[in-house]
């Protein structure tokens, strides 16, 4: 296991993650995220070969709704918390260029 | 009207005896609010117009001789992450500042149906990242023991409700401790009920496999109440289940030599608080008087635990929080936002997310990523099979467990937020339970009536197999009662 991220891969994971970083931020993360790493250093010695992932918190398996109508949250309302909307619709900036 | 000798049973007789109208409970709690949450700083809204609405309904039924349950016109506090509609939910997150809940979560609306009053929304960690309340966008809570030092997080605001006598019992998130540290700091008792028991829905995510809503409060037997009107199915959370959980308000009965209480080794370790471990040993002392018996046991994945999770979390915290963009759930419409699209994702993620919340999405992004996918989290989850059988495999031998929630009573305020990794180290004794998807409870071992000037609040944890919270709150009625 790698247990550094480095500055370039730093920039990179922010991009992807869709977050703006300032250089304090960047410095400050660099350090902490080795810190965090070194940490997980711990479970290498763990041999979890045989070891099924456990993937959620519950055993419930295929958990299916009723085909029945039913009430809904109400559609007003979530378009009232959206910023801007017109006729009833939500407007948002232009995806394409 | 005694704010601090209420308990929801007395509040509830007090209101039957027509000792008070749900009204006047109401606006005292509020008077009490505007004074003492000046030094506290447990809320982050109050809903008073609201709260005195459904107080005065309340009121009407008594008039009529309606039949009314334990909580009609109870004032609970509700921690900032659970939806409750028409009211403010930000999570303690810029992010979130201008939004309103179009919705009730499901344990709300369960609370609806029996006519509680809510009071406002609770201060909390953005986001529940934290252990201490300290990462809030918006104020400090103070502990109401001690206003130099940290409340517990992430649910900080609202055990500091309940513990100053704010609200009569309060609704936390509880992902890897966030019910139980501040519930063992504020000397209250809190439940992080059994993965599925409580619907997760109206709930803002953070680690949608460990999060769980449960009841803070200031007795035992106020939890199981609580407990009881927010658990079972909710169609909106497909991981919701209906257990039969027993009667988990039975008045307790005969000692406790029915049960067998382990005492796991890695619990027990150096690095213990002197006080902490003082404490442990008398409330251990204090469970055989009264009839438990004790036997050591061995839960030898623990210290992977808090690995595992700090790998296996974050990964679903930059899933969870990928929904914030900036546009959706209430952006500030007076803000000037870029043309670009990507650039309105990127300006207002790194300026509404706290340092903490940043810092999960990035380690969560580099987890997920192709290349460090099977050595980080994949491996990070196989651990987490592992401390699962270790529960499995202790519980074959005993009926539930005791542990220390936290290793320190709580900290001063700014002691460890500069460094992340002492702040995760709080967790250790309470995130295995979540991991496990098992129930644990935080019992203070004295009342706070009992504690000596300068004295700060302890709880012993108590963790019980899978829906089976009845045994807590078994073991823990009759040990407040002595």
């Amino acid at each position: 296991m790698s247990s550094t991220i480095d500055r370039e891969t730093l920039e990179h994971l922010a991009k992807l993650a869709r977050v703006e970083l300032d250089e304090d931020e960047k410095e400050k993360l660099l350090k902490d995220l080795g810190n965090i790493l070194g940490h997980f250093k711990a479970l290498e010695e763990l041999d979890t070969t045989n070891v099924a992932p456990m993937t959620g918190g519950t055993d419930l398996k295929n958990v299916f709704r009723g085909d029945r109508e039913r009430e809904n949250t109400d559609r007003g309302a979530g378009v009232e918390a959206f910023p801007k909307s017109k006729d009833g619709f939500l407007e948002v900036p232009a995806v394409f260029e | 009207m005694d704010l601090g000798d209420f308990t929801i049973k007395k509040f509830h007789d007090g209101l039957l005896a027509k000792k008070f109208s749900a009204r006047e409970a109401a606006q005292a709690y509020f008077k009490h609010i505007k004074e003492r949450d000046l030094e506290v700083g447990a809320y982050l809204s109050l809903a008073e117009e609201s709260a005195l609405n459904e107080a005065g309904r309340v009121d009407e039924m008594i008039s009529k001789g309606e039949a009314i349950g334990d909580l009609a016109g109870a004032p609970l506090a509700i921690k900032d992450a659970i939806l409750v509609k028409g009211l403010p939910a930000t999570a303690a997150s810029k992010m979130l500042e201008h939004y309103t809940a179009s919705y009730d979560a499901g344990a709300i609306k369960k609370l609806r149906a029996e006519h509680a009053v809510f009071l406002g929304k609770n201060n909390m960690d953005e986001f529940a990242m934290g252990s201490s309340t300290e990462n809030s966008a918006y104020q400090l809570t103070h502990n109401p023991h001690d206003l130099d030092r940290v409340p517990g997080g992430s649910s900080g605001g609202s055990a500091a409700a309940v513990a100053a006598d704010m609200a009569l019992g309060a609704l936390g998130s509880d992902t890897f401790g966030s019910i139980r540290i501040p519930a063992s700091f504020c000397g209250i008792v809190g439940l992080k009920p059994t993965y599925g028991s409580v619907s997760r829905s109206g709930l803002i995510a953070m680690t949608s496999s460990l999060d769980q809503i449960g009841p803070l409060t200031k007795t035992v037997e106020d939890n199981a109440i609580l407990f009881k009107a927010i658990a079972g199915r909710d169609p909106m959370d497909a991981t919701s289940s209906d257990a039969d959980y027993g009667d988990v308000l039975s008045a307790t009965h005969g000692d406790l030599s029915r049960f067998t209480i382990g005492l796991p080794d890695e619990y027990f370790i150096g690095g213990l608080d002197g006080t902490v471990a003082k404490e442990m040993e008398a409330a251990i002392e204090k469970l055989k008087k009264l009839g438990a018996k004790f036997k050591k046991i061995s839960l030898p994945h623990t210290k992977y635990a808090v690995p595992a999770y700090y790998l296996s979390m974050p990964a679903e915290v930059s899933s969870n929080l990928a929904r914030f963009d900036g546009i959706r759930y209430g952006a500030d419409p007076n803000e000037e936002r870029p043309k670009n699209l990507l650039d309105i994702y990127l300006k207002t993620r790194g300026k509404k997310f706290g340092a903490e919340a940043k810092r999960r999405i990035i380690l969560g992004t580099f987890v997920l990523s192709s290349g460090y996918y099977d050595a980080y989290y994949d491996k990070a989850q196989r651990v987490r099979t592992l401390v699962k059988n270790d529960f499995d495999e202790a519980f074959k031998d005993v009926d539930v467990m005791l542990t220390p929630v936290s290793p320190t009573p709580a900290f001063k305020i700014g002691e460890k937020i500069a460094d992340p990794l002492a702040m995760y180290l709080s967790d250790v004794f309470t995130g295995p339970a979540n991991l496990a998807g098992v129930c644990a409870i935080s019992i203070p071992t004295k009342p706070s009536s009992a504690l000596a000037p300068g004295e700060l609040p302890v709880g012993f944890q108590l963790i019980g197999k899978k829906w089976h919270e009845a045994d807590l709150f078994a073991i823990g009625r009759h040990y407040e009662k002595e």
